[in-house]
Parts: structure tokens; sequence; C-alpha cells
């Protein structure tokens, strides 16, 4: 308690470094997942219901059979198919996937709350964490410092992802299928196919970053669990410029800047708690507004991507 | 004439695959399908008392979905009506409690323009974005959602509180003087009318005049656009502020037809459902009146779905959602049928 | 079948090109009959033009050929043996390769990237070290080279032709198809690539189906030529036996040529139309119209000629309203232009711009709402202080259309309903209706067979007579010599060379239009 004190601002400036590391895991799971299906040309909007989606199976299948990793992956599985579905209604001429991603998102979260209802009240195991601060005495560090698993798979995925895209032959491809429709076709690719795996794939690591906060952080499921991270992450993929590096990076940011409010609280700055909390949302537009501009499409975008045009 | 019958044939054929996948989806919780048609028919429309719940259920959804398809029409997909009217609704109170000593008849009329206006801001702010900074407009509409939600919920916990209310963290009432009533004979509040009205209006003014032929063009090409000299970021900026208007002003009823104050009850889905709506419609204000009543009616029978068969709440979002998917899917269909010639309108 | 490209990919250790046979092909679109009964015999190592217009069924050919079409009817005979393409990957095995009209290349990747790309038999894995090394052999016996590591995106459009090229050959490919490859070349650049084209045939090292409508090509670097027609073979034969005057009879069918338009003497007037120091950007942010200058007469047709990628699509988008310049001035009458929908109106400022579906129409609203898009806010059709009379809108659309002879099911189809020749009459019809006198035109003609064209070029002189300021741009040097009173070139975003028609010599243009005076 006095080691509380003894911290002040230090502990707030600690405390958004551990939650940064905590919070941007869905983030990044989600930009990750999201940079894919964009390299192929598809946005998908919808990955808040995914996300939802991933949340709530996670949280079922860890308490049903105990085994939190398991529900990780079955999160993974109701996104890959959520990105199925994206990708296969999109496949039909003239169909806008703006429009699709939010039809999928109203529909995600309605499924996710409908069924479940029944895993509001009971706890399910949590996600491992390596403690890697149990030298301080200090909560505060002893808890910025329990790096999650999910996070350092993802950190491993990042720098995978990139080098994926730029030396093995599926990434070539994602890449021309994304920038150059016409050109995929010319050497014989089946463009939608291409699209609706990328899309799979975005919806199995969202799923899977919906997992997260139902199995680590927070760690439990209610219906306000998430407020908009898989909306976030879209705008999170423009700026970082399809990067999958670069998302890392940002989503650290973005978990920073999540954490604050609750840092703040910490410290006991209780005061105006929700406008802290409407600062990812600023921050994203504000990112998002940088990273526009009238004139040009989008530097870096896929050609192919509906929102550069 | 034709192409209205083809958006009539293909949203049925919509109608019907989303109900069969719907009643597989009961059946898999162990409930009769043909039940469940059954309680929807009733509970939407069934009974006087559910005819009238759909209806003023239907009431802010005609509003909410002019949100979507105002803007839809020069080409923009703003997905911003809850955020609307959230903000709309502030403005109300705020609005309203200033003007506490007035005339009711002003005050009222000065609330729901205040609503209005709020909204329309709201939604003209992400055109703005737009049109200067080419910002997309889905994501912008999207964050402002959150953010007006956000906002909302520091005022009325905070600045604008009423430490009256025990039950939820409510913003201070406007008082009884204030409140609009219901239209006589009925237990609907007179939203509906401003509901069809606002509806009316719309439709008049992007279908028989030289603005909404001018935004028929931005909407369809905004490269001809140009080409012919429009003003488009005027007529971006319009669009946004008469779809905001619209939420906002849902947003105004809320306040005084219903609640009497801002608080998170204004945040149940409106502006979503109203998304829906404006897609069912093809965006077509007219069409929106009809949309917002089916729409409306789903949601109604939400309750005895729930007291028959133990359905969860979140039961009729699920099968919104689906109706939402296969629509979007139908537009795939649209001018691939003979029996409907390729006419414009 | 080839094997996989190595260092010795173009050298004579390889066998010769297979002999290909096209056997009776026959496809039909709907009601459209895009091939009828066509053959025709590519003998290995020898350079094969298909001449014919737009609309001819080249295309169509070659991609049959390619396995992006099934044929209704015939098929491929491959060294003797029958063959079936059910897809592109069997066009690859069988050493076809395609080079398009539009670009196949990948903006984003570097050119390094797009050439392995290419390969048929992409490892999962890409061993970028083994690849480059793969690629700097190969390039050093071409006669052209590359920069390997710059983004396509940044390419200009003549490089990216070569790249194209480069892409084939790289992959192994022996019989190379072409299409309009030299549509985005200066005259010297396309002898140069053709040259090469050529030299490869004679080492047996390839065949090459040349799909062109320019007969310069056809009678110097072609062995054999086959004319198609309305998807027929109407003839062809050695290139040695036919002559220009006999190709052109078999092109058009028996029909002349129609004479061009009359040229009225002007008296030199003011100018109308003006361009100060103009510089505008791209869609990449990247300088595309640097500080050009000129100035467009009354009753004069200024033409502009460069190779496409030289700024002409900015210069004209700016004009037209649809980008921003950066800095300087455009004024007509000498008053400023803002490119206001009133200034348009009042100066009788008409643009037709290239494409007219994507930049000038809306393809879902009727033909008579297309045709007032620049008439709807004024009366008659505008009525009671806002409203739009459609009454109005149908009697000027129903006017029109039969005054401009546009083929469509009554004013309230869809544009989207008529073939690329009416749309085009349908924006010529706007634009042309209200006697401009300002007029700036892009392309007019791309796309469209003879009649068609001849057509609006008329038109166009016939404004230009009745005392329209006509700015001309085009990719045709042809088409400028017709109609321009004076000629500019445009290369890289400037104005680099000035003449009159009288005095205009080819040559001296195509050196300008790629900056070697």
């Amino acid at each position: 308690m006095t080691a509380t004190a003894d911290l002040g601002w230090w502990g707030v400036l600690i405390a958004v470094a551990g939650g940064a590391v905590r919070v941007s895991t869905p983030y990044l799971f989600v930009s990750l997942g999201e940079t894919l299906t964009e390299k192929s040309g598809r946005v998908n909007l919808g990955l808040e219901g995914t996300l939802v989606m991933g949340a709530m199976s996670g949280y079922g299948v860890a308490y049903l059979t105990g085994s939190p990793w398991l529900g990780v992956l079955v999160a993974g599985g109701a996104g890959a198919l959520f990105g199925l579905v994206h990708g296969l209604v999109c496949s039909l001429s003239r169909v806008n996937d703006v429009a699709v991603g939010i039809a999928l998102f109203l529909l995600g979260t309605g499924l996710a709350f409908h069924l479940g209802k029944p895993f509001i009240e009971p706890t399910a195991p949590r996600l491992p964490h390596l403690a890697l601060g149990t030298w301080s005495e200090y909560p505060q560090i002893r808890s910025a410092l329990e790096i999650n698993g999910l996070f350092i798979v993802g950190a491993v995925l990042a720098p995978l992802l990139r080098w994926g895209l730029r030396s093995t032959r599926w990434g070539l491809v994602l890449r021309t299928v994304g920038d150059n429709a016409d050109a995929a076709r010319a050497l014989g690719y089946s463009v939608e196919r291409v699209r609706t795996a990328a899309t799979m794939a975005g919806g199995f690591l969202a799923g899977v970053g919906g997992s997260f906060l139902s199995l680590y952080y927070p760690g439990t499921w209610n219906e306000g669990l998430s407020s908009g991270q898989g909306l976030m992450a879209v705008a999170l993929v423009i700026f970082a410029r399809w990067n999958p590096v670069a998302c890392f990076w940002v989503s650290l940011l973005f978990g920073a800047a999540t954490a604050l409010g609750p840092a703040l609280q910490s410290i006991g700055i209780t005061a105006n708690y929700y406008l802290y909390s409407a600062a990812p949302y600023a921050l994203t537009l504000g990112l998002l507004i940088w990273s526009s501009s009238p004139r040009q499409a989008l530097v870096g975008a896929p050609s192919e991507l509906s929102i550069s045009r | 004439m034709r192409a209205g019958a083809e958006t009539a044939a293909l949203t049925a054929a919509a109608l019907l695959v989303t109900l069969l996948l719907f009643g597989g989806f009961v059946a898999l919780h162990g409930v009769d399908p043909l039940a469940v048609y059954a309680t929807l028919f009733v509970g939407a429309f069934g009974t006087r008392f559910s005819l009238e719940d759909t209806l003023t259920q239907a009431a802010p959804l005609m509003l909410t979905a002019l949100c979507t398809a105002v803007p839809a029409r020069a080409g923009l997909l703003v997905i911003g009506g809850e955020g609307a009217l959230v903000v709309g609704g502030v403005a109300t109170v705020l609005v309203g409690v200033a003007l506490a000593g007035a005339p009711p008849a002003l005050a009222v009329g000065a609330m729901c323009a205040a609503g209005a206006v709020a909204g329309g801001l709201w939604i003209a702010a992400a055109g703005a974005l737009r049109h200067v900074r080419g910002v997309n407009e889905t994501i912008a509409t999207l964050l402002l959602n959150y953010t007006a939600i956000a906002v909302m919920h520091h005022l009325v916990t905070g600045p604008i509180r009423d430490f009256e209310q025990v039950l939820k963290p409510a913003s201070w009432a406007v008082g009884e003087r204030f409140m609009i009533g219901d239209i006589p004979g009925t237990s609907i509040h007179w939203g509906l009318a401003f509901g069809i009205a606002a509806c009316l209006v719309t439709y008049a003014l992007m279908r028989r005049t030289t603005f909404g032929f001018g935004v028929d063009i931005l909407g369809g090409n905004v490269r001809a656009a140009q080409m012919v000299g429009l003003p488009i970021g005027t007529m971006i900026l319009a669009t946004c502020f008469v779809g905001g208007a619209a939420a906002g002003l849902a947003g105004a009823i809320e306040v005084v037809a219903v609640h009497g104050f801002a608080s998170a009850s204004l945040v149940v889905g409106y502006g979503y459902a109203g998304i829906l709506v404006a897609f069912l419609a093809r965006q077509n204000p007219l069409a929106v009146v009809l949309v917002a009543v089916l729409v409306g009616g789903i949601s109604a029978s939400g309750g005895l779905l729930q007291r028959r068969f133990g359905l969860p709440d979140a039961a009729t979002v699920v099968l919104q959602g689906i109706l939402f998917v296969a629509v979007l899917a139908s537009h795939t269909l649209h001018g691939r049928f003979r029996v409907f010639p390729a006419r414009a309108g | 079948m080839p094997s996989p490209p190595g260092p010795s990919v173009v050298r004579p250790r390889v066998a010769a090109p297979p002999a290909v046979e096209i056997r009776g092909m026959s496809k039909r679109f709907g009601a459209l009959v895009a091939l009828d009964d066509v053959s025709l015999a590519l003998a290995p190592g020898t350079i094969h033009a298909v001449l014919g217009e737009n609309g001819a069924g080249k295309s169509t050919l070659v991609k049959c050929v390619m396995g992006y079409h099934r044929p209704d009817s015939g098929g491929l005979v491959v060294d003797g043996r029958e063959r079936t393409v059910t897809g592109p990957r069997q066009a690859h095995q069988l050493g076809f390769g395609m080079v398009y009209q539009h670009f196949t290349l990948v903006p984003s990747m570097t050119a390094a990237e797009n050439l392995v790309l290419g390969r048929d038999d992409l490892p999962a894995v890409v061993d970028w070290g083994a690849e480059r090394a793969r690629i700097q052999a190969f390039q050093r016996r071409m006669p052209f080279a590359l920069e390997l590591d710059r983004p396509v995106s940044s390419l200009a459009a003549g490089e990216k032709q070569k790249l194209e090229i480069l892409k084939q050959l790289f992959v192994g490919r022996r019989v190379l198809i072409l299409d309009e490859p030299t549509s985005v070349l200066t005259p010297d650049e396309a002898d140069r690539i053709l040259g090469v084209m050529r030299d490869m045939a004679r080492e047996a090292l390839l065949t090459v189906v040349l799909i062109t409508h320019k007969f310069r090509e056809v009678l110097a670097f072609a062995d054999e030529v086959t004319v198609l027609r309305a998807g027929r073979r109407v003839g062809g034969g050695p290139v040695g036996s036919l002559d220009r005057d006999t190709l052109v009879r078999l092109m058009m069918g028996g029909g002349s040529v129609p004479p061009p338009a009359a040229r009225a003497a002007a008296p030199v007037r003011e100018p109308v139309l003006e361009v100060d120091q103009l510089t505008a950007h791209n869609d990449r942010g990247v300088i595309a119209v640097r500080q050009l200058s000129l100035a467009v007469r009354a009753g004069e047709i200024v033409g502009v000629a460069g190779v496409s990628g030289n700024g002409q699509r900015e210069l004209v988008e700016t004009l037209a309203g649809q980008r921003a310049p950066e800095a300087g001035a455009l004024r007509v009458a000498g008053a400023p232009y803002r490119r206001t929908r009133g200034e348009m109106r009042r100066h009788r400022i008409s643009i037709l711009t290239e494409e007219p579906l994507r930049n000038a129409c809306v393809r879902t609203m009727s033909v008579a709402e297309n045709l007032a898009f620049r008439t709807f806010d004024e009366p008659p059709m505008a009525v009671g202080g806002g409203l739009v009379s459609r009454r109005a809108v149908r009697a000027h659309g129903a006017a029109l259309i039969a005054r401009y002879r546009i083929r469509a099911a009554g004013s309230e189809a869809r544009l989207e309903t008529l073939s690329g020749g009416n749309v085009q009459r349908t924006v010529l019809a706007r634009e042309l209706s209200r006697s401009p006198a300002v007029l700036i035109v892009q392309n007019p003609c791309a796309g469209l067979d003879v009649a068609a064209t001849a057509e609006i070029r008329g038109r166009i002189m016939e404004a230009r007579n009745a005392g329209a300021a006509v700015l001309l741009l085009s990719e045709d040097l042809d088409e400028l010599l017709e109609l321009a009173d004076r000629i500019v070139v445009m290369f890289e975003g400037r104005l680099v060379h000035e003449t009159l028609r009288e005095d205009a010599d080819v040559h001296t243009i195509g050196r300008y239009m790629t900056s070697h005076p």
C-alpha cells in the first residue's frame, strides 16, 4: 500500500506500459487478420461481430472443456466461419463488401449475445501468462510485466506474416489478387477463392483476438465486452499501411491509449472516466484523418480495395 | 413500376430465405419453427396491441433509416444513425431544460429542431471529413457512434445528471409539460407522424427536385458530377446533414415522447436497425415507411418470443442480421431475370 | 513440355517453337457472333499479324486460344496433335503467352517480383537469392534491360510494356500473342520492340501473333497476315503478296473510307481558352502536368500529341473539374475559370473525355436523364422553383436520340444497355448539342469503327467551323494531322514542340514525343 503511493505518476506510466501489452493483444490479432483480408482486396468491417463471437465461443468452450487454449482454437474457428460467409456473399457480383461487413457485424453481435446468455454467470479458466516481474515488490510492476501467451504468439506472427507476404507463393498471389485482379486471373488464379480464403484467415485471427478478451483481460463474458475494437483495427491497418510489423507497433499504441483511463483511475483520478474511454476512438479518427488525403488514393493501399478508391 | 416490382419480388425472396434459416436456427434450440413463425406474426400484427407496438417501434426506424438512405443516394455509406440519435437526444434535453418556462408548443418545436440540427451537424462533420480529407465515411460515422455514446455517458453521469433518478444514471428531465402525447384513439405517440412526414418530404426532395437530380448524378458517378460542374462538397454536406437531422429528430422524439430524459436508454440499436431498413428499402424513402413497419414488427415480437419460447431477446437481432445478409446477397440477382427489363429508376 | 527457364532460356539449344493451327473456331456471346469458323496456321518462327477493326473478333480469337473463353466449336492442333485448352494454365503449358492491352502487372510489386510471379512452377517458398541470379542472367541476354527493384507503379507505360514482354520470355513462352502492343509506344519504340521480336522469330526462338490495326506495322514486320471482319476470316496470306489498299479493302469490306470533313477558312481570333503555368499531380501525388501554358483561339483546333501517360489525362481532368490544380491559372474569355457549373453554362464549355462510361455518365440512369446532365436545373426542365419536369427531360431526350441517331430501346432505357458506340454518341449529343464555344476532346474515337470515327471527326470539325475553340488531345497522330490547325507535343507534363498542320513532320513529332529532339 505504501508501495503504491510511492510510485505515483511512475505508476501511471508503468500501468500504461503494462496495459499497452495487455490491451494491444486483441488489436494485434484483429489487425493482422484484417491486413491479410485487405491485402487480397476485401475490407471486412464485420470484424467487430467476429471478435464478439470469438469471445463468446472461446469462453463457452473453455468453460465447458476446462481448456482455455481449446477455447482459443474454437474461437478462431468461429471467426473463420464468419469470414467464410463474408467471402462467399461478397463473391456474388454487385455485392458491396462494406455493407456485408456491417450486416455481419450486427449478426455476429446478435448471435453472440443470443448464444452466450448461459455463459454470463459461470467462470472459465484463464489463459496463462509469463510472469517476468516476480523480482519486484511493487504489484504494479509485477502486473505490468505479466506477458500473456497470446501476445507472444502475436509478436512472432507479425514478422512471420511480413516475411510470408514477400517470400512465399501464397503471399505473392495474395498481393496480386489485391492489387490487380486481372493480373491474377491472367495467371490462372481464382480471385474469389483467394479473397475468401484471406477473409477466413482474417476471421480466424479476429476470433482469436476476441477470445483474448474473455479469457484473459478483462477475463469475463458479458455484453459490454467489446466496444469497437474490431472497427478500430480496420483503421489501424490503414494507418499501419498494411504492414504486419507496423500493425504490431500501432497496436501497442492503441493499447496504451485504451489503458490510459484505467491507469489514471488507479492513482485516484476517477473523474471523466467516460471521456477517457472516448480516447481510443478520438485517436483512431485522428490517425484516419492523418492517413487520408482527398487528392490521392490511400498511400500503399492495395489497388483493388474498395475503400481506397 | 417494373423496377419496383423487381425490388419487391427479390425482397420477398430474401425474407423467405431468412425465415427458413431462422426456423432452422430455432429448431436447433428445440423449438418448433412453425410455432415461431406464427408467434412472429401475432407479435407483430396479430392483435391491436401488437400492431400499436409495431408502429411505435417503426417510428424511430423510419427516421434512422433516412440517416443511411439519404447519403446513400450521394454515394456515401453512412452508418452513424445510432450516434446522431444520441446526440439529438442530449441536445433536446439541454434545450428543453433551458426553455423551462416557455410555452409547450414553442419549446417542443425548439427541442425537436435542436435535436435535428445536432444530429445533422454530427453526420455533416463526417461528410466534411470525407470531402476535405478523403476519410472513409463508414468508418468515421461508426467511430462517431462510439464517441457520441461515450460523451453521452459522461454527461449523463456527471454534468447534467439528475440525482433523483435512482434506477440508472439519467439526465435532467424535460418535464411533463414538454412531453408530446399519443395519437388520439391509439397508444402510439406522435413520433410516428413525424417519421412518416420525414420520409415523404425526403422522397419529394430526392426524387422530384433539381437538388435530388444532382445528388443522383453524384451518387451514380462522382466523375460525371464533377464534369458537369455540380457542387460536390455542398451536396455531400447537405445529404449528410439531412440524414443526420432525421436521426437526431428520432433522438428528440425518444426524449419528448418516450422517456422524458436522456440516458443509456437512448442506445437500443435503432440506429443499426435503421441501416437494415435502408438497405431493405433500397435507399428509397417511400419504401422506408413500409420496411420500417416490417422490421419494427420483428422487434415488437421479441417480447412474445421470449415469453413463449424462452428465446433470449437477442433472437430478433439474429433474425434481423440474417435478413440483412440475405438482402445484400439478393442484390446480385437484380437485373438477372428477363421478366424485369432494365429500365431506369 | 519446355523445361523451366534457366540461363539458357532463349539460346538455340532449345527446340523450335511448336507449329500451331487454329481450326474452325467459333464463339457466340448470347446473340452476338464474335467468331465464325476462323482458321489460321502459325508457322514456327514467324510473325503472324491479325488485322481487323475493333469488334472484328481479334481479341475473342486469342482469348479462346489462351483459354479465357471456351470456343463453341473448333480447336487447336499443336505440333500435329489435337489439344483442348480449358484454361490459362493449359495454354501456358503448351507454351502460349499473351501480352495484353491493359497491363497485368502488379503495381505495388517490383519488376523482379512481377517476373517471378509469372512462373508456372512458383515454389511455395521463394529463394530470392537464386531468383535474382536467374533474372540477372536472363537480362544479360535481352536487348533491353529494366530496373528490377522499382515498384511497377513508378514505371512509364513504355517500360511496363517491355516488362510484360520480358515476363513472357522469362517463363519460356514460345508462342507470344501481342494485343496492340504499340498503342502506348512512340513510333520509334514500337519499331525497336517489333524489330527485336522479328529477330527472335528469325532465330526460331519465338512465334509471334501480332494483333493490330496499324498497316505500317503489318507491312514492315509481319511475315503473314490474317484479316478478320465481323468474326470471319475474309482474307490473308504472305505479307509480300498483299498491299495496303487490298488490306484496307479486306478490313473494311468494300465500304470506302469517308472523306475527311471540310475545313472552313477561319480568321485569326482572340484566345478563348487559356492555360497559364498549370501544375497538377496524378493520383499517386506525383507531378504530371508541369507549368504548362497554352492558348486556344476561337475557330481553331489545337491538337496535343503525345504517348499516353505524359500528363494528358491529368490535364483534361483539371480542365473538366475532376482534379484540382496545384498551381497555375485557367481562363476562359479572359475571366478566371474555376470549373463551376455556372461558368460552364455561361461560356458554353463542353467536354468529351475518354472512357465516357467512366467519366461522363451514370450507367443506371436513363438515356434521357444522361442527356439532361447539363440542363436539368434550367427551364424547361426545371420548373416551379426547383422541381424537375420529367416530361421535359423525356422530350429533350427523345429529340436528341433522333437527331444524333442513338440506338436505344427508348429514352427511358438504362444507359448500361447501350453499346459502347451509342454511349459515345449519347455523350456527344449532350455535349455538342449546346453549340459549344469551348470544346475539349480527348481520344474521341478510341475503340470505334471507321464509320463512327468519321462521324465524330466530322462533328468536331463542324464545331470548329462554327467558331468553337477546340482542344483535341489524341494518341492517334493521323487523327491530329487530319483535324488540327496547330499541333503541340506533350511530353512528361510539358509542351515541347509546336507546329502548324501544314509544316508538321511525323518523324520530328515522334522524336519530341520521346524527347529526343
